[in-house]
């Protein structure tokens, strides 16, 4: 038996501090004091993701890399999840906690489909439930550390603006795309983009779609996507020339296999120092 | 120095901030039977617009209504806060909370956090049981008090002092024998704060792109005349008798 | 505590039609404290132009002397007296010799020159601390209270104001935004320039 209550509840280390000869709040920590640690910093990163609306649906790119620092540690990780048969969400960010986001996502569609209602989550209440854990773990300075896009499409009620008491429901198919990041801030846009892409890729993205959602086909899109995701790549040194497209339309979810790159680098030839130059 | 010596060998560990500023600016005047609340769409983060439409001011009841400006998540959750608690007055009671226990609601809210505050900055604007237009300003541990005019936000320093000269008719002596109104019509009101949107708009980099202003009229008010057909105007009351409510809807410059 | 906002002091000018204002308010201060209500920060640089130095006060004595003197250097050797946009270069060339090791102060000016036709051309003009210029059409502001002066102004300014009209407007913007600040106030000069004659005003102010 340990008769220093202060020891009690901790795991025993015999070779530090064995009677207990320092004041409590200046013992020495055991060794496992740093075993319990909130997430701080990101570890394994992964860089952008665009998405963008277009005439049937939501189409969602992200690279496949996932980078321990400057390292390009992991080249095939799957970045765009899908969630039951309307949603998307695509992370950037700490890869370890867009897992453990996967997970929670995976009970929930669990939970809902043993409920046996027949009732699916839609993309905005997967968004809602994902602004509540990311804004809850924010207030416990614990947070999860990423930028989501989560892009949808599902028939749901429209309500009519006029009167929101007392809601005409219209049946409509309706697209949904919106953001939430590690501080629990939201919110909604035609063309969204996180990390770098915000930066790079969202300027291009609200050129080649802003009014134009509705009139751009699947395949007017899908060279969109290419074109942003290749300028990402040219200028983002934590990209990949290896990335996914997911596309959701009416008929569902689609995620492509994983699609590369071409690129041209002849123009390094001329840059001075870049080269192989001598002078 | 052994201090800087410290601060030179361990690495220092970048804690992580749970708040960020969101930009734009929100604004409220009351009138004699009405009260008129507004607030720009552009939604920021240092340089970078987020989206050019994210609401900032929202309908509580036919009587409330609440604009929140500061950190956008504190704010909407905020908003998702005080909603709930007036749906549960409602249940207990019936009918809607009044404007001034609403404040009053609102300041214990934002006291509760005082050691971990929503970042956020509140002008609440309505209907007063008595009928007058009202406005409530806070700041965010709860401070608050009722106002004719007030101005939140990114750019409060430019459109604050345009107000005091506009609608308190500050630094103005009246005519011989006259006096200055103690409230200014909606014809007036409306004109000023779409000058103070336009003007911040110009100046400030996180003010613009879209402009909603709410107008909320007390029953039987002679405001109505003239609003119901402007341009853009939508009205979005809940109930069919008291007081109505209306939004405005405006572009601002983008750049 | 920054030392642009040490002694406080907010400046404005405005163009109107065939004429320019040039007003600010009159408090010195040393941080929150006031020290004087009666501290001069516009001075006459010739008949027709006026410059405003809103700062450091100890700088705004150093920069008056510097710029009396490189004036009167300018009118001896150039045997005609200096024009609006010429001075505006000599005080942002002024400024940025001290590029490094600026004086704490943002100039403000207004001057109306004549044109050869015999008409008059008004002229505004402003720069930061180390001497980058701006010429606007409209209105330049600087001191502890420009942001409030550009929110006023922007609401109050119209195109082609009558000298009346315009001393109206720029003085109700000058009052109204000190109003707002804590290092500006306490009173105000206002000087509108035209044609044949400057109209010099003190306001009163708050004095709170």
């Amino acid at each position: 038996m340990d008769h220093f209550p202060s020891n009690w509840g901790r795991p025993r280390n015999d070779a530090i501090d064995q009677y207990a000869t320092y004041p409590i709040h200046s013992r020495p920590k055991d060794s496992f004091a740093e075993g319990v640690q909130r997430t701080q910093q990101p570890i394994v990163t992964g860089t952008s993701v665009l998405a963008f609306k277009f005439k049937d649906g939501i189409m969602m790119a992200a690279d496949t890399l996932a980078s321990y620092g400057s390292l390009a540690r992991f080249k095939d990780v799957q970045r765009l999840h899908a969630v039951g048969n309307h949603t998307v969400v695509g992370a950037g960010g700490d890869m370890s906690d867009f897992q453990y986001i996967q997970n929670l996502l995976e009970q929930l569609i669990v939970d809902e489909i043993s409920a046996q209602d027949h009732h699916t989550l839609s993309p905005a209440e997967i968004h809602e439930y994902l602004s509540q854990v990311m804004y809850a773990r924010r207030s416990k300075i614990d947070p999860l550390w990423n930028s989501l896009l989560v892009g949808g499409f599902k028939d749901g009620e429209k309500y009519q603006p006029s009167n929101p008491r007392r809601p005409l429901p219209l049946t409509v198919y309706l697209r949904f795309l919106a953001y939430v990041d590690l501080l629990g801030t939201t919110y909604s846009a035609s063309t969204l983009a996180t990390g770098y892409g915000a930066h790079i890729a969202q300027p291009l993205l609200r050129k080649a779609v802003e009014s134009r959602e509705e009139i751009l086909t699947e395949e007017q899109a899908l060279k969109i996507m290419e074109a942003c995701m290749k300028v990402l790549f040219y200028r983002d040194a934590r990209s990949l020339n290896k990335y996914q497209v997911a596309t959701i339309t009416k008929d569902g979810v689609k995620i492509s296999d994983s699609k590369t790159l071409d690129t041209s680098w002849s123009f390094a030839e001329n840059i001075r120092g870049y080269g192989a130059q001598t002078q | 120095m052994p201090g800087s010596m410290v601060a030179m060998t361990q690495p220092v560990q970048q804690s992580f901030n749970p708040y960020t500023e969101n930009g734009g600016t929100i604004l409220a005047i009351a009138g004699s039977d009405f009260s008129v609340i507004a607030g720009d769409t552009r939604q920021s983060e240092g340089y970078s617009i987020q989206t050019r439409y994210a609401p900032k001011v929202f309908r509580l009841t036919d009587k409330a209504v609440l604009a929140v400006n500061g950190f956008a998540a504190d704010g909407n959750m905020f908003v998702k806060k005080v909603k709930q608690r007036l749906e549960w007055y409602r249940h207990a009671h019936a009918k809607d909370m009044p404007i001034r226990a609403i404040a009053r609601l609102i300041q214990t809210m934002l006291y509760a956090r005082r050691f971990f505050p929503y970042y956020v900055y509140n002008i609440l604007g309505g209907i007063e049981e008595d009928g007058t237009g009202a406005v409530y300003s806070f700041d965010p541990v709860g401070s608050y008090e009722r106002e004719t005019c007030r101005a939140a936000g990114a750019a409060q320093s430019l459109v604050q002092p345009f107000l005091d000269n506009q609608i308190y008719f500050k630094n103005q002596t009246p005519a011989a024998g006259t006096q200055f109104p103690q409230h200014l019509p909606l014809t007036s009101v409306l004109p000023l704060v779409i000058d103070s949107f336009t003007s911040a708009t110009e100046r400030h980099i996180e003010v613009g792109d879209g402009l909603e202003i709410y107008v909320v009229v007390a029953s039987g008010s002679t405001s109505l005349q003239g609003l119901q057909n402007l341009r853009g105007v939508q009205e979005v009351t809940g109930t069919t008798d008291g007081e109505r409510v209306f939004v405005i809807r405006r572009e601002l410059k983008k750049d | 505590m920054s030392i642009m906002s040490h002694n406080g002091g907010s400046v404005i000018a405005m163009v109107g039609k065939d004429c320019v204002a040039i007003a600010s308010d009159l408090r010195l201060g040393n941080e929150a404290m006031g020290i004087s209500s009666n501290f001069q920060r516009i001075f006459p640089v010739s008949d027709r132009i006026y410059l405003g130095l809103p700062g450091l006060a100890t700088d705004v004595a150093t920069l008056r002397e510097k710029f009396r003197f490189r004036v009167n250097m300018y009118t001896i050797k150039e045997e005609r007296e200096i024009k609006p946009e010429t001075f505006a270069h000599l005080v942002s060339s002024t400024l940025y010799e001290h590029r490094f090791g600026p004086y704490f102060i943002e100039p403000v000016m207004a001057g109306i020159s004549k044109t050869p036709t015999g008409g008059v051309k008004p002229f505004i003009a402003a720069t930061d601390l180390i001497g980058c210029l701006n010429f606007a059409k409209d209105f330049v502001v600087a001191g502890t209270a420009s942001d409030k002066l550009y929110g006023v102004a922007e609401g109050l300014w119209e195109p082609d104001l009558e000298p009346e009209d315009l001393f109206e407007t720029i003085s109700q913007t000058l009052l109204n935004a000190v109003d707002r600040d804590a290092f500006s106030g306490w009173g105000a000069l206002v000087h509108v320039i035209t044609k044949d004659k400057v109209i010099t005003r003190t306001l009163k102010g708050r004095m709170d």
